[in-house]
Formats: C-alpha cells, sequence, structure tokens
C-alpha cells in the first residue's frame, strides 16, 4: 500500500517515567555480596546447579533455590563481542568512543555465564578460553558497579 | 464446543501497598505456587500458560519473558493478553478459548500488579499523553470546556461525571455510595486477600474522608496494591479427575466502546454512566450460557468496582435490576453477605486493586463462592452460578463471565 | 463448529516513516481491506489487536483504535506480543464456534515515531541486566551469532552470504522498505560494524508497518475468498530469560514451536514437506540457527546449503524468499509481515519472488532477546 505523505503535528513528549523498582530476594543478597567483594550465586538444591548472579527459581526443576553461596572470582572466557557502537538510554544507536569488550564469563564451580566488561587486555589478543578474573572497583559500595570488569588472570 | 471448569485458583500471600520484600518475579511465583497447592498440580500438568498485566505501570515490557522461570512455564506456549482493566478476565478467556477449541486441556492464567514500582496516576496519564502534549503544544487548554484533563485517565476524572451521571439516572445520592463503599470495606476485612478493610467502616465513616471532586469521596477509590493472582482452567475430562469442585464456565463475553474522552477534536463526548458495551456484552454472555432471566437464575455477582458507585450502577447495567433498584436493594440489606443477591463478598476492587489481578480476582471469587472455598467471606445462600465483571480503558472495555457448579448442557 | 480456519485477506504497510497516526494508520488498512472484499466491519465478529503499550509510548496501546478498526460495540481483545500468537488467538475463537471471523489488527511506528529497541531493552530485568547495561538485543545476537559459527564451524562468511540472499530478494520486493541496489556479499560486507561480528547490513532496518490479517471459518472464507489459505497448524514456546544459561548456540524454543506446529499439521517429514518458510530472522545468523533448530536444514549443514544456493527460490528449501526481516521489521507486526509474504506465494501472487509449486509454508514469529520467545504457523493451499 502507498502511504499517503501526510504532514502531522509532531509532539515531543517530555515525560520521563520513573520507576522504583524492587530488586528482590536474590539479587538483594548478591548486591550485599558485592559491597563484601564476594561473588554470589543461588544453588539448585534437586539438581545441584549453580546460578550467578541468583535467583529464586530454578527453571530447568522448577525448584525453589534458597541457598546462596560463595563462588570463584576467577574463571573461563567463553565468548565475547567488540562493541563499536552504543545503545543510548536503550533507544539511539550511536556510535561507540572507542571499542569496547562485551564477554560471557564462565566462573569456577558455576554453572551459568556472567555477562561482564573484559577489559586490561587488547581486542586481538583476547581469544575463548583463555583465563580472567575478577577486577573491583576501589572502593564497593554494594551496588552493581562494584564488580567493575574481568582481565586476563 | 466442550466443557471447561476452573479447578485451582491461587493468590499471593498478601495484597498490600508495597511489596519490598520481592521482585516482580517472585511475587509470581508465590502465586503460582499457591496456585499449585490448591489443586494438587504441578508444572508439568500445565499446557500453556496466559500472562497478563498492564506493564507501564512497572516499566517492564512483557514481564513473562522475565518470570518465564518462576511462573513455571519453560518450554510452554505462552500467551500475553492485556486489554487495561480488564486484563485479568481477558487473560481469562484466552485460555477458555486454549481449552473450548479443542488445543489445549489444562491452561494456566498468571496475572499480577506490582503498583508500588510505579506511579500509577503517571501511569494512567500516559494513556492520553501524546494527545495532551499536542493540546498543550497547540495552546489548548486542557482544563477548559473540552475537558480533556479531567476525562482522560488519572482515576477520579472521568468517573465523577459518571457517578454524577448515574446518579441522575438512578436516583441514587452521595449517601447510597458512602454505604456501599462501607458495606464493601466490611466485606475486605473477612478476606485475608483484601486490601483495605474495615470491620467496623459505616456510611458515616465513609462520609467524613475528603472530598476529590463532586461526588467522589476519597473512602469512594481504590487504592494501589501490589498482588498477582493464578487460575487454573481444565476440559471437562481432566476436570473431573483434578479437583472434586470444579467451577463451570458457562458464557464469556467482551464487548468494546470508544473512550470516554470521545472524538477530541469534534467535542463529542461518550455519557459515561451509558456504558452500552456492558449491556451488549452481558447480554451476549446471557446467551451463551443459556440464561434466561438472570434476576433469578444468578446467585452472587462480583462487579469491577474502581469506585465505589460502580457497584449498583453496573448491577443495573448487568440486568440484575432494574435501573433505579440497586440502591433500594443496597438500602434493604439484599445486598450484603447474607442477603438475597450477595454483591462483592470479597471487597471488590475497590478495597483492594492491583490491575492487572483485579478482573480475574472476580472471576476466581465467583469460582470459590460456588465452590464454597470462600472462607469467611463465604455467602449464607447457596451459590449455584454466579456473575463476574470487569471493566477497563477510558471506561470502554467490559468483559463479562457466568460460572456455574455444574457443567453446562451442550 | 468449524473444521478449520483460513487466512481470507490481508493490508500491509510497510516504510521507513508511514507518514501517518496510529488511528489513521489503522483506519486506512481496515477500510481498505473492507472495500477490497466488499464487506463493512459488521462482517468481523471478533477484533483481535496487536500492539505494544512501549511501542506507543500509551498506557493501553489500543485505546483510541477500536473506533477506527472498527471494533465498536464488538467484542474486542489484544495480544500484547508477536502478531502470530494475535493469529493463533484468531484460530482459537473461531474454533471455539463463537465466532466466524476474526480480525488481526497490528501496527508499530517503530522507523519513524519510537525505537524499535524500546521492545527489547524495556523487557530486561530492571534488577538486573538494566543496570549492568551490558545487554541488549545488539550484543545479544553478537555473542549469539559468534557462538553459534564457532559451534557448527560455520565462517563469518556465512553472515554475508544469508544477508546477501536476503538483500538481494527484498530489492525485488515492493513491500520491503530496505530495497538495495547491488545488494551482495561486498555490499554487506562493507557495511559498517555494530557488535562484531555483526555489521549493519546483518541486521534488521526500524520499520514503520501495520498490518491487518482476516481469519475466517471454513463456510465462511467460502463467502469471502476464492483463494482461501488454511491455518494447517501451530506452536508456541519459550526458553529461559537468564542469557548466561542459554545455549545460544540453537533455539531450544523455536524446536518446541515448530514440533507442536508440525503434529498439528500433521507433517511427518517436515524438511520435505514444507515448500518454504518465512522466518522472522532480525539478525542474519538467526536465520540458518532458526531453520536449522526447527528441522528445516541439518544441524552442521547450513553454510554448505546457502553456498549450494538451497535457501534461495529454486533451491531445495527456499527460506525468506520475500527478503525476510532484513529488509523491513517492526515488533509484534514482524510475524505478520512474513505471513502476508506466505500467503502471497500460496496464492501464488508474489510476482517477481512467485515460487513454483509452492502449497505449504511455515511462518515464524519471535519475542525477546535472541528470540527468547518463538511462534510457528504452518499454512497451505
Amino acid at each position: 500500500m502507498e502511504a499517503e505523505k501526510l504532514e502531522f503535528f509532531n509532539p515531543k513528549v517530555p515525560l520521563d517515567f520513573q520507576y522504583n523498582n524492587r530488586v528482590g530476594i536474590g539479587i538483594e543478597r548478591y548486591l550485599r555480596g558485592l559491597g563484601e567483594r564476594k561473588i554470589l550465586g543461588s544453588k539448585c538444591p534437586q539438581c545441584g546447579k549453580v546460578a550467578v548472579p541468583p535467583r529464586t527459581v530454578c527453571g530447568k526443576c522448577s525448584a525453589t533455590m534458597g541457598e546462596f553461596v560463595e563462588v570463584s572470582q576467577e574463571g573461563t572466557l567463553e565468548n565475547f563481542t567488540v562493541g563499536h557502537v552504543q545503545l543510548v538510554k536503550g533507544q539511539r544507536l550511536e556510535k561507540a568512543e572507542s571499542p569496547y569488550v562485551v564477554g560471557l564469563v564462565r566462573l569456577d564451580g558455576v554453572d551459568s555465564l556472567l555477562l561482564a566488561r573484559i577489559s586490561g587486555v587488547d581486542p586481538s589478543d583476547l581469544k575463548v578460553g583463555m583465563r580472567v578474573k575478577a577486577v573491583w572497583r576501589d572502593e564497593v559500595q554494594g551496588d552493581y558497579a562494584d564488580l567493575d570488569h574481568f582481565q586476563p588472570a | 464446543m466442550r466443557n471447561v471448569g476452573i479447578v485451582g485458583v491461587g493468590y499471593c500471600p498478601r495484597f498490600v501497598s508495597k511489596r519490598t520484600d520481592v521482585c516482580i518475579p517472585e511475587m509470581v511465583s508465590e502465586a503460582v505456587e499457591a496456585a499449585f497447592a490448591d489443586c494438587g498440580l504441578g508444572p508439568e500438568d500445565i499446557d500453556a500458560v496466559i500472562f497478563g498485566n498492564m506493564h507501564p505501570f512497572e516499566g517492564v515490557n512483557m514481564p513473562h519473558l522475565w518470570a518465564v522461570e518462576h511462573m513455571r512455564a519453560l518450554g510452554k506456549p505462552v500467551m500475553r493478553i492485556a486489554t487495561g482493566g480488564t486484563t485479568g478476565m481477558t487473560a481469562f478467556h484466552a485460555a477458555y478459548y486454549h481449552i473450548v477449541s479443542g488445543l489445549h486441556d489444562v491452561v494456566m492464567v498468571v496475572t499480577f500488579e506490582k503498583h508500588s514500582e510505579g506511579d500509577a496516576q503517571v501511569g494512567l496519564l500516559g494513556i492520553i499523553t501524546p494527545e495532551a502534549m499536542a493540546m498543550m503544544m497547540a495552546g489548548i487548554d486542557l482544563t477548559g470546556a473540552g475537558g480533556m484533563g479531567a476525562q482522560g485517565g488519572g482515576s477520579a476524572g472521568a468517573i465523577t461525571y459518571q457517578a454524577v451521571s448515574w446518579m441522575h439516572k438512578s436516583g441514587a445520592t452521595i449517601d447510597h455510595i458512602d454505604a456501599i463503599a462501607a458495606m464493601e470495606r466490611r466485606n475486605a476485612a473477612r478476606n485475608p486477600y483484601a486490601h483495605l478493610k474495615d470491620p467496623e467502616a459505616t456510611p458515616e465513616k465513609i462520609a467524613k474522608t475528603p472530598m476529590i471532586s463532586y461526588p467522589v469521596r476519597f473512602g469512594h477509590v481504590c487504592p494501589t496494591t501490589d498482588g498477582a493472582t493464578v487460575c487454573i482452567l481444565a476440559s471437562e475430562e481432566r476436570a473431573a479427575k483434578i479437583a472434586d469442585k470444579v467451577a463451570w464456565v458457562w458464557g464469556v463475553a467482551s464487548c468494546a466502546s470508544d473512550p470516554t474522552t470521545g472524538n477530541l477534536i469534534e467535542g463529542l463526548i461518550t455519557d459515561p454512566a451509558e456504558q452500552r458495551q456492558c449491556v451488549i456484552a452481558a447480554q451476549e454472555a446471557y446467551k451463551r450460557a443459556g440464561i434466561e432471566d438472570p434476576k433469578k437464575e444468578i446467585d452472587y455477582v462480583e462487579i469491577y468496582n474502581g469506585f465505589a458507585h460502580q457497584t449498583l450502577m453496573y448491577l443495573e447495567l448487568v440486568g440484575m435490576c432494574e435501573v433505579g433498584e440497586a440502591h433500594k436493594l443496597l438500602e434493604k440489606g439484599e445486598l450484603e453477605i447474607s442477603g438475597r443477591l450477595p454483591v462483592n463478598a470479597s471487597g471488590g476492587v475497590v478495597s483492594t486493586n492491583a490491575i492487572g489481578t483485579s478482573a480475574l480476582n472476580r472471576v476466581t471469587e465467583c469460582a470459590l463462592q460456588i465452590m464454597g472455598k470462600a472462607g469467611e467471606r463465604q455467602v449464607e445462600k447457596e451459590v449455584h452460578k454466579a456473575l463476574a465483571h470487569g471493566w477497563g480503558g477510558l471506561m470502554q472495555y467490559v468483559s463479562i463471565t457466568i460460572l456455574a457448579d455444574k457443567p453446562k448442557k451442550l | 463448529m468449524a473444521e478449520k480456519v483460513a487466512v481470507v485477506a490481508f493490508k500491509l504497510a510497510c516504510a521507513p516513516d508511514l507518514h501517518t497516526t496510529r488511528e489513521r494508520l489503522v483506519f486506512n488498512l481496515t477500510r481498505g481491506l473492507f472495500d477490497e472484499l466488499g464487506i463493512d466491519r459488521h462482517a468481523i465478529d471478533s477484533f483481535v489487536m496487536n500492539s505494544n503499550d512501549f511501542l506507543d509510548g500509551r498506557t493501553i496501546s489500543t485505546v483510541f483504535l477500536d473506533a477506527p478498526s472498527g471494533a465498536y460495540l464488538k467484542d474486542e481483545t489484544k495480544v500484547e506480543m508477536d502478531g502470530v500468537h494475535a493469529v493463533m488467538y484468531g484460530w482459537m475463537r473461531i474454533m471455539s464456534g463463537q465466532y466466524e471471523t476474526a480480525l488481526v489488527v497490528s501496527l508499530a511506528l517503530t522507523g519513524s515515531q519510537v525505537s524499535p529497541y524500546v521492545y527489547t531493552q524495556y523487557s530486561l530485568s530492571p534488577a538486573y541486566e538494566r543496570q549492568v547495561g551490558l545487554l541488549n538485543e545488539l550484543s545479544g545476537a553478537a555473542l549469539q551469532a559468534k557462538a553459534y559459527l564457532s559451534r557448527r564451524g560455520y565462517s563469518e562468511e556465512l553472515l554475508d552470504l544469508v544477508a546477501a540472499k536476503d538483500l538481494e530478494l527484498a530489492a525485488k520486493n515492493p513491500r520491503q522498505i530496505r530495497r538495495l541496489e547491488n545488494a551482495g556479499v561486498e555490499r554487506v560486507r562493507s557495511s559498517g560494524p555494530t557488535y562484531e561480528p555483526l555489521r549493519e547490513l546483518h541486521c534488521y532496518p526500524p520499520t514503520d508497518a501495520g498490518c491487518v490479517v482476516l481469519l475466517a471459518s471454513e463456510k465462511k472464507a467460502a463467502e469471502l475468498t476464492d483463494k482461501p489459505v488454511w491455518i494447517k497448524g501451530f506452536g508456541s514456546s519459550i526458553d529461559t530469560y537468564f542469557f548466561g544459561e542459554r545455549d545460544l548456540t540453537r533455539s531450544p524454543s523455536a524446536a518446541d514451536a515448530a514440533k507442536r506446529a508440525f503434529s498439528m499439521a500433521g507433517l511427518t517429514d517436515p524438511a520435505r514437506e514444507i515448500d518454504f518458510a518465512e522466518i522472522s530472522a532480525l539478525y542474519a545468523h538467526e536465520e540458518p540457527l532458526l531453520a536449522e533448530s526447527m528441522g528445516l536444514l541439518p544441524e552442521g549443514e547450513a553454510e554448505k546449503a546457502y553456498r549450494a544456493g538451497d535457501t534461495r527460490p529454486g533451491g531445495s528449501l527456499p527460506i525468506n524468499p520475500s527478503g525476510g526481516s532484513l529488509g523491513a521489521h517492526a515488533p509484534c507486526v514482524g510475524g505478520l509481515m512474513r505471513l502476508c509474504e506466505a500467503v502471497l506465494q500460496l496464492r501464488g501472487e508474489a510476482g517477481d519472488l512467485q515460487l513454483d509449486g509452492a502449497r505449504t509454508a511455515l511462518v515464524h514469529g519471535q519475542d525477546g532477546i535472541c528470540a527468547q520467545q518463538n511462534g510457528v504457523v504452518i499454512l497451505g493451499v
């Protein structure tokens, strides 16, 4: 169908909705762990799988995951991508100031992969399977940004 | 065509203003577990899941994607239904169609709202935001004769016009609105899943609450609630094996009208008390349920009443009494839990409003009354057939569900 | 009670910018469809709306669309996810025996008015993924592309082959919005990088789209069209939300959805029985990945198949003969765009893109990061 070309009054909607989302049981424990430079996961009582970050239900066996365990801060880089763009406010695709690396890390003893920024290494030197370790920011605050990035171990 | 019945109902443990202890999927999980416990089913028994809420209230798009593990739906068909206030009931209807079409046997409906995570008034105003912004930028006065600001969402806007118009038609007064609000707050006190409860509520007490905009007082208005409700439906063959007590679906219907803001540009405003869509939906549901005289055949009614006058107004519109009669039934005490035509023994939406759940709770409360599982809020008379009502949008959507204690003759 | 349900007619509009409002778009589409069929809105028993509040910037996105769609004082509901699910719901409503017709009304103005990325970005957990800020639909797609290519032993060139095949077809399709001249491997390879290994032309273009699809019972379909296209089967399924737990190299939910659809349609050897597939592959790697998961290509054979031209028109199993989602895609409408293209093929009305002897088609729609949720519809004549 050929669209009719019509000019409309285009209102800009300046409202920026504020939300007050709750992080819940699993992520609250995770954030408290970050404040102590610990990485916490949840362990399934049925299949024994450990998920990071922690949550309260194991998808595979539907069991309630109530046990929170500290996990290793070292692991293996399983997959990575070099980003040349960034999604500003989740909406606008813009060129990134410089390329950056987003990787999937399998922490030792953990069954899930953790999505993390990989730094301290030239992207061309990155290899799947290389050992990496967590790097914390100087002063931890019990916030997501405490676990700053991973770098080669 | 085959029969479909409700076999299990699950609520999260409490419906309150703020559930700060859990995130959305965790709260949903509580209701899912309660529903499984109610009917002895587990995730492996569920063929498909229907999910409903009004996601701008929490700022999470299609939250079934995030909550898939928590609602035990991995690998299952999941359908998201959202129609505003009627969401809970239209999601229930979707589950009904999943089964009645012969596609599935056991279907779970999951609904929730977590109003404390957003601002419900901002969420409701979001209905008209693009139009309002355009009008403001074009220099149109929103508060003037067009009354756009008052007509839009944001709760007690168009509702006041509806209440005045209904009072004019029915001959009811603001005292009746105080009285029905008091009755529902007292009923809510018997319901462990209600939010605003007051066993001592009286019309006089309600009358002392501040006037928002005549004739709507603070005491006539629903709260914003955090809560989740789950309902499990099954085909006739399966239902008989799952549960001793089943509430059977006899008829469902929905109807849409135009928004009460009407045509803004031409200034046509619909009378928000006319609600032709409610009359049409109710008549269609009766037809499908084979009900000829609802006044005689329906024993119990749950009305979606975000505002107290709506209990009485919609009782008239669904044909449970004549126009001008509802407030007289109220005066005679017939709408009470002990009365001849008990209504909203749960306390209604005016006492508990987690929007995504609200229209489904009307259905589940009717089901519990039919099953005799309503606890302290069980009505005194026997309930064989019940009607659940829901409205939504800018007062333009109405959905109706009719339940009974026996399977329908096909 | 209906024995089977047909797609009777549709109207589709796509452009980078439709220069219209939601209300006018919906009115033009429904009115156009009614005029073409010589009916009015009273021929429609049930309206299944299909849009999304986040894409509309409006709570209850359909609030002003009931009148323009003709749903005034009619039965109406809304499925708020990919449009193939709205078609499934329309089928159920007709099969219940309570309705003879259902009109699916779908729209998303994600080319001109709202960013399409809002749709997935706001579906992420505000308690974790949105706060950490690393996962978005593009970074997720890139990680999936890498995992998939490396697990299967495919070269990165497969992405260019897929995109070039789709874009060459899209260039011939008047319903597509990305119609490039010289849309070959070279052109794809020279487009700018997003997240490696994906480039701009491996990704769908933001699109304004609207679509109405009329479904009818067998009896009613006979009155409305000489060329009914039957809904033979459908299926839907969903994967885990947690990105770090997904096996990104395949799609279990697409496999489940397809299996359910095949079983309902009575297909026992789908790779042979299906004549072509219209798959919502928003990123180039998704096309072979989903095709493998749905059993249309053997796992590990995709690169060979693409190099041999098996997935091109005239090949053993043409995939996205319309040019697919790399030519145009909008949330909600996406799956219906694929469905409309399949309907045209099955009716023999696909013009320059017409396949020979197309009688059974697979249509696919998706939602979520890396197609977390998938819906499949089997159409046939």
